[in-house]
């Protein structure tokens, strides 16, 4: 048995740079992880639609201002037509959109019961909950203020509108779940069977025939597309199955679905090429999994709102591919976006799977 | 022999490997439809050397052309006309054998109907058949073998590059692919290009033999040429118990000896006759006072060539180098 040890040991020893990363990766799952569940949202985009010019109005969105300079929770923008903004948070430009009437002063001088109305994109329940909460405390200020103490502040009324159906938390992790099994679907086919043809030594005799070098990089990419859209879309089946996401958008949005999932799992796929193209044992390709996972799924917002992540994770957010599939997957199932709503991922993931097999191919060695 | 009559033609290639030089400014020339073996001992450079007549890869400097076409240069014509057998068994274990040939087929264009007879045909020469629809992982080496053998010569190369294509097979499997590859020569006038460490492949096959040794040619010729380069026509071994250099002249001066090489107990002895002088060499060793262990006789072979322009028989493969930081699991250029 010792000798069964030693040998593990030993192979164990020849291959450093598995030793350096198995210490490294710990560390990086650290920075990533903590990172992107800090909890603390900032710059979340609320459009603000004052009609109302009254000493009310005016010292609520003081109250909103002071919020967006000090803890920078909120990125206030205002605009005049009601319509514009909400149409906005629909498309995903703000997360909130407030609507303060032209007689909100007049209501709340009167002791009448004013009323603000709060358009909220609630596919982003924690987004959401935070402006909700933040709208809620500057009110109660602004009303203590420069209401009577008698006036009870619940006399303010917020009207809520959820701009979509509600998503419990289960469901938000739907998108998540389908670009994992994106992920692990791209990392078990595409490029690693040309790792394990390298590691098998077959790959001789494929380099020996006229195939090209696009022939053997598309095909594999090919290949791997169909086997992991069709993982993909049983996952998504079964889990709108068992958290009851109530799908309506019939045949078009499954065709926006099919869609992301196919321009995703190319972007991965040639991204894996790129990344894993040259190598020729299958323990390197264990290592990197790991690893690109979690660089890749966790700060993709498919947990936590991207807006939660710091300065230099919300610029890596900005180049990863997941980011925007989640974002893509996330319009489709929660706010029937149609296809115009997720136009920008869609731009993305293609050009970045252009980019990156470009460089698949110019950089796959056609010799041994 | 006029241009065209050549189906391979290398002038001056070499390969190194850092500092290794695998192949040294080797030349040679092929004429269609001959069997040619690259004889050397294992590390000598005969893989080295088919990779880059295969274009796997790239010369460092010199020029090789097969069918006609620059290897460096225009690879894929030259992918088109020639079919290789790598050292290492390269076909796919999770699929059927039919299947493993059906597509090799499809990756040259054969279009499926010619593919399908082309294919059954060649399974049928090989005696695998019956076997055809199992998968290549219940297969034998020697089957497995015989598979890629066949499985090369489905979109009809012109010319073939066998690396040690009998390397580790059980004797009835050797026969097979030697039948094979003759009856390739014959009826379907291929070229065949086959690089071997056993003496008795290149004597049975080939028409031609180039010796091979750390990476240059140290003799070429037909077979028969070449043995008969040598002194002699039988060797005589002899096991001493003590070899001394007194006893080594005294034999070297017998009137029927052509030649002596005698080393660490064992002394060859190159004679016209083996039989007979056998007898008159052991009278002779039993009167100076040496004592004989074992002594046999053998016609020569091209063992025998080889140890005669080499001085040794078989040496150890240099080992693959391998990156001290990233184990086995990189690529080679990178761990040079």
């Amino acid at each position: 048995m010792v000798a069964v040890i030693d040998r593990d040991l030993r192979k164990f020893r020849r291959n450093l740079v598995v030793l350096a990363v198995s210490i490294l990766m710990p560390i990086v799952y650290l920075v990533i992880l903590g990172n992107s569940f800090q909890g603390k949202l900032q710059k979340l985009p609320l459009v603000v639609v004052n009609q109302d010019s009254g000493p009310y109005s005016r010292s609520f969105t003081e109250r909103l201002q002071a919020v967006e300079a000090g803890p920078k929770t909120l990125k206030i923008l205002t605009s005049r037509n009601q319509k514009d903004a909400i149409e906005g948070v629909r498309k995903g430009r703000y997360k909130a959109g407030l609507i303060i009437p032209p007689d909100f002063s007049r209501r709340a001088g009167l002791k009448g019961r004013p009323e603000v109305g709060l358009f909220l994109d609630n596919s982003d329940g924690i987004s959401s909950e935070t402006i909700r909460s933040v709208v809620m405390g500057a009110l109660g200020a602004a009303h203590v203020d420069y209401i009577s103490i008698r006036e009870k502040t619940d006399q303010i009324l917020i009207r809520e509108i959820n701009l979509y159906k509600n998503v419990d938390y289960y469901q938000s992790l739907v998108p998540g779940v389908v670009i994992m099994a994106i992920f692990l679907g791209t990392l078990t086919t595409g490029a690693f069977n040309l790792v394990m043809d390298r590691f098998l030594g077959v790959d001789e005799s494929y380099l020996l025939t006229p195939l090209s070098k696009t022939d053997i990089v598309a095909g594999l990419i090919i290949s791997g597309l169909s086997v992991t859209t069709i993982i993909a879309v049983l996952i998504l089946m079964a889990s709108v199955l068992i958290t009851g996401i109530a799908f309506s958008g019939g045949i078009r949005s499954f065709g926006s679905i099919l869609a992301v999932i196919v321009l995703t799992t190319l972007s991965l796929l040639s991204l894996m090429f790129v990344i894993l193209g040259r190598f020729n044992h299958p323990r390197i390709v264990g290592i990197l999994s790991g690893f690109l996972n979690v660089i890749l799924f966790f700060p993709s917002g498919a947990i936590y709102p991207i807006a939660s992540f710091p300065q230099w994770l919300r610029i890596f957010a900005k180049v990863n591919p997941e980011a925007y599939a989640v974002d893509a997957l996330k319009s489709i199932l929660f706010k029937e976006a149609g296809l115009e709503g997720i136009l920008p991922d869609i731009v993305f993931l293609s050009v970045f799977t252009a980019i990156m097999m470009a460089i698949a191919i110019a950089t796959f060695k056609r010799t041994l | 022999m006029a241009p065209r009559d050549k189906a391979v033609e290398v002038i001056g290639i070499t390969k190194k490997f850092g500092s290794i030089i695998a192949v040294d400014n080797v030349s040679f020339a092929l004429t269609k439809g001959e069997i040619f073996g690259f004889l050397g001992p294992n590390g000598a450079g005969k893989t080295t050397l088919i990779r880059m007549l295969t274009t796997l890869i790239k010369p460092t400097s010199g020029e090789a052309k097969v069918a006609g076409w620059d290897v460096a240069r225009k690879p894929d014509r030259v992918r088109r006309e020639i079919g290789v057998v790598p050292q290492a068994m390269t076909s796919d274990l999770d699929l059927t054998g039919f299947e493993n040939m059906d597509i090799y087929g499809r990756f040259y264009g054969i279009p499926s109907k010619e593919r399908r007879a082309r294919v059954n045909d060649l399974l049928e020469r090989v005696g695998l058949q019956e076997r055809a629809n199992d998968l290549v992982a219940t297969y034998s080496g020697g089957m497995r073998r015989r598979l890629e053998v066949a499985r090369v010569l489905v979109h009809r190369p012109k010319i073939l590059f066998l690396d040690e294509p009998t390397i580790g097979l059980d004797p009835q499997s050797r026969r097979v692919v030697w039948d094979f590859l003759r009856k390739l020569r014959e009826g379907d006038s291929v070229t065949i290009f086959i690089t071997t460490h056993y003496m008795e492949e290149a004597e049975a096959l080939c028409s031609r033999v180039a010796i091979i040794d750390s990476g240059k040619i140290i003799a070429i010729g037909g077979p028969d040429e070449l043995k008969s380069q040598i002194p002699g026509s039988d060797i005589i071994t002899l096991t001493m118990e003590a070899v001394s250099q007194a006893l080594v002249e005294t034999i070297e001066h017998l009137p029927y000896v052509h030649r002596v090489n005698g080393k660490e107990g064992s002394i060859r002895v190159y004679v016209d006759n083996g039989a007979q002088d056998l007898l008159m060499l052991l009278d002779e060793l039993r009167s100076s006072g040496g004592k004989v262990l074992s002594a046999t006789v053998h016609e020569q072979s091209l063992e025998d060539v080889f140890i005669h322009y080499t001085g040794k028989s078989i040496r150890e493969e240099e080992a693959k180098r391998v990156s001290f930081l990233l184990g086995a699991g990189i690529p080679q250029k990178w761990g040079r």
